[in-house]
């Protein structure tokens, strides 16, 4: 180990910071030892993204003392962070799509160095670095082209392109499947090797405990706890993180599931061939999940169904009647709901009211014959919503950019509960959203299913899936593979199906 | 986090963030003070009733800005469509009734703006270009049709539109209120139709109002269509205040008109702007110009001032944002 004076490499110890009359943080120490894994954990605004933004130099601290390598830093900027070995890998992508992969990962050298670049060795350099993280992107590709897994890989790349000391992942897994999983937490193990430090922060907690040495918990802005991951377990750590016993994660399913299919999906196929032969049905009152690896035409399967996305063949049979569903004013008008993994791009209206999102998809129903608004019977309508919900906000004329992401992800769903739907397809129901909404919004699923909708589940989250569904339909290869039962639910079931192999049992289901 | 408006009250510089938020109307009540102060002729009927006949044509055709701005759009054709609707208006003055001249003036003018609204909506043109494009045929065209001479009007009709242009109620030019009452209209439609909700759902995220079953092409060729109607009655206004129909109407107005709806605080990247404050944007700018006059300032250095004002504005509004 280098610099061994000082145990820890950093040593954040009571830190403060405040945004206007808001106090984000206060008081709040965070150690990390030379070679770590160390996990940081706390629900959306507990302020976690705040102290490593401190760390790093986007934010500027009020008061504390933050020690690298037992010396004072004070960085003002991202630049200061990067040359003292802070990288840091941010929950939202910051790549610049029109440059190449290699141009990205060395883009902070792009300014800093000689007049010419040698772009054959950055290239190069770039694509040994991509190589050695196990994942097959090649260097010279525009990041456009790239897929939202890849990209994540990239900024990973970019963050160890340097001579980094302390890593700082925040969510690096949301868009991961499982093997993808693996496979970066092969990379931290070999960089913890190395020495490096790492600072974890993630929602989910089963990875906290597969790779964390130690963890720090935030609670409002106050550090709750801090000890070695062996000498805790997940209720523990849930307990600091929400201030409460978390009894269940998973509701009781207790709706009663129909005979007669709700809805049908016969024979679809897509254009480019990305979803092939898809046939499924889902009954009313049933939460039915879709699970699989990324990239395996989940995502594009439900677009395909809603609209979004062109079909080339295909049956819809809603009810027993065959349905056109070519655009989601199709889909719409036949009451099926779509709520979409990429919530801030396709899902809410940030820059809106938590009343307009929530209403965009009922205003028919709220307005007279020439377009009229009936203001009162809107917010009748939304204060119900946001009250059915728990949907946490001053008031309904909040802008949604300013909520957490689980209370978006509870206005996304909104917009569909405030319209009769029969099906609603819900892509990632939980990404990037803490414990307390995860228990919520599936509690919402399981009381939507309860009113006899048909509610179809996609998620890379496997315990969530399995905690929720009914069934289980496992795509592999843009077509479903596999069906589980909830008997036959587990993780390496859904694995083998995912990677288009048959169970391990002596009974092969292949019934599709 | 979000503050609560408790918060905010009790929080120290509250006046100051009040006054960023509402900026446009406080540059307006500035610029009102100042002109009061500084011209002994700013107060008088004559020339704020000039003032008002002056701003709003390009008025007319801001408000049809706004709402193609509201959408992630922009329309550059309007100027344009304001000389060729002008000369058309004065052709069929001196052919056909005036009641059917209005009304077939208006209904070319959605015309001419369907055109930049298919092109934009169901070919996926960049309403960049599309208007662009447009902007250079309806100028030619009013080129054409006049032969390059301005058309006067030359019977009864065309006299009663002249007067009525000229007059007032109460001292407010009757154009003035055609203007006011477009302006309330926008604003009743924004606030309280689904058209408006539309539209600005639209704009802050076109991909999410997709998929929540907008029918998104649809809205976007009717802003275009009603920005080339607003054109349609910009032109009237501008051809009766005047008595004639000119292909020289109209000059760089669509960029007076993108001025005033940007100095409004609306974002051409869609979904933020309103009525009222575009009303205010035209009227800052109209008021800039008319106290530069009063001051006996030339032209040119009229322009630099106006830019000023412009980035002046647009900078305050950063601060809103922050």
């Amino acid at each position: 180990m280098k610099n061994s004076e000082s145990e820890y490499r950093v040593e954040m110890t009571g830190i403060s910071k405040s945004f206007g009359v808001v106090s984000v943080l206060e008081n709040v120490n965070l150690k990390v030892k030379h070679g770590e894994i160390h996990a940081l954990l706390g629900e959306n605004g507990a302020g976690k993204s705040t102290l490593v933004k401190i760390l790093s130099g986007v934010h500027q601290k009020d008061g504390g003392q933050v020690l690298l390598n037992g010396k004072e830093i004070t960085p003002k900027n991202t630049h200061d962070g990067q040359v003292l070995g802070i990288s840091v890998v941010y929950q939202e992508l910051s790549l610049v799509n029109d440059l190449s992969v290699a141009e990205n990962i060395y883009l902070h050298k792009l300014g800093a160095s000689k007049f010419w670049m040698n772009w054959k060795k950055i290239t190069k350099d770039a694509q040994e670095l991509i190589d050695s993280l196990g994942f097959e992107i090649d260097a010279s590709s525009r990041v456009r082209d790239l897929s939202i897994v890849q990209k994540q890989v990239v900024e990973i790349a970019k963050a160890l392109s340097e001579d980094t000391k302390v890593l700082v992942l925040d969510e690096p897994t949301t868009v991961f499947d499982p093997t993808d999983t693996q496979k970066l937490f092969d990379n931290l193990f070999k960089l913890k090797e190395k020495g490096i430090s790492i600072i974890y922060i993630s929602h989910h907690l089963e990875e906290i405990f597969k790779i964390a040495d130690s963890v720090t918990v935030l609670r409002d802005g106050v550090d709750t706890g801090s000890m070695a991951v062996s000498d805790t377990d997940t209720d523990g750590v849930i307990r600091l993180m929400i201030g409460r016993e978390l009894k269940d994660l998973y509701p009781v399913r207790d709706a009663e599931i129909g005979e007669e299919p709700i809805f049908e999906v016969k024979n679809l196929n897509g254009r480019r061939n990305l979803v092939h032969d898809v046939s499924f049905d889902v009954k009313p009152g049933e939460v039915l999940g879709i699970a699989g690896l990324g990239g395996s035409g989940r995502t594009e399967t439900a677009k395909l169904i809603f609209g979004a996305d062109k079909k080339k063949s295909g049956t819809l049979i809603l009810n027993g009647k065959e349905i056109k569903c070519n655009s989601p004013v199709d889909a719409v008008g036949h009451e099926i709901g779509f709520v979409s993994e990429d919530r801030k791009e396709e899902g809410v209206f940030l820059p809106l009211s938590i009343r307009k999102n929530i209403s965009v998809t009922s205003l028919k129903s709220i307005s007279n014959k020439l377009g009229f608004l009936n203001v009162d019977k809107e917010f009748e309508n939304v204060l119900g919503l946001i009250d059915k919900l728990n949907i946490k906000a001053p008031s309904s004329e909040v802008n949604v950019k300013n909520l957490s992401g689980g209370n978006q992800q509870k206005v996304a769903l909104a917009k569909w509960l405030s319209i009769d739907s029969k099906v609603i397809f819900i892509d990632e129901p939980t990404r990037g959203v803490d414990v307390g909404a995860k228990v919520e919004i599936y509690n919402l699923i399981n009381e939507v299913a309860k009113k006899g909708v048909g509610v179809v589940v996609i998620s890379s989250d496997m315990p969530e899936i399995m905690g929720i569904a009914d069934r289980i339909l496992v795509m592999h290869e843009g077509t479903f593979y596999g069906e589980l039962a909830k008997s036959e639910f587990s993780e390496e079931n859904i694995l083998r199906y995912s990677i288009g192999k048959p169970l391990k049992q002596t009974v092969l289901k292949k019934n599709i | 986090m979000a503050l609560t408006i408790k918060e905010q009250l009790s929080s120290p510089g509250n006046i100051l963030k009040f006054v960023i938020k509402h900026n446009t109307i406080f540059i307006f009540v500035l610029l009102v003070i100042f002109s009061a102060l500084i011209s002994d002729v700013f107060f008088t009927s004559v020339n704020l009733s000039n003032l008002l006949k002056q701003v709003s044509g390009i008025g007319i055709i801001s408000i049809g800005m706004l709402i193609v701005i509201l959408t992630g759009g922009i329309d550059l054709s309007v100027g344009s469509m304001v000389a060729l609707l002008a000369v058309t208006f004065a052709i069929l003055v001196n052919t056909v009734i005036l009641p059917l001249a209005i009304i077939l003036t208006i209904i070319i003018g959605f015309g001419l703006g369907s055109v930049a609204g298919y092109l934009v909506a169901y070919q996926k043109m960049a309403p960049f270009i599309a208007t662009l494009a447009l902007m250079t045929v309806a100028r030619g065209l009013g080129f054409i049709y006049s032969k390059g001479s301005p058309i006067t009007f030359k019977t009864p009709g065309g006299e009663f539109m002249s007067n009525f242009a000229n007059n007032s109620i109460l001292g407010v030019p009757n154009i003035a209120l055609v203007f006011f009452l477009i302006v309330i209209l926008a604003m009743v439609m924004l606030r309280y139709n689904v058209f408006g909700r539309l539209i600005i759902a639209m704009g802050s995220n076109e991909e999410a109002s997709r998929l929540s079953g907008i029918k998104v092409s649809k809205y976007k060729f009717l802003v275009y269509a009603i920005s080339g109607s607003l054109a349609a009655i910009a032109a009237i206004v501008v051809a009766s205040r005047t008595n004639l129909g000119s292909p020289n109407m109209g000059m760089a107005w669509e960029l007076d008109a993108i001025a005033a709806v940007v100095i409004g605080g609306a974002s051409l990247n869609g979904g933020k702007g309103t009525a009222i404050n575009t009303l205010m944007g035209v009227l800052i700018l109209g008021l800039i110009g008319n106290i530069l006059n009063l001051l006996n300032v030339p032209s040119y250095p009229q322009q630099v001032v106006k830019g000023a004002i412009i980035i002046f504005a647009v900078l305050l509004q950063r601060f809103e944002r922050k």
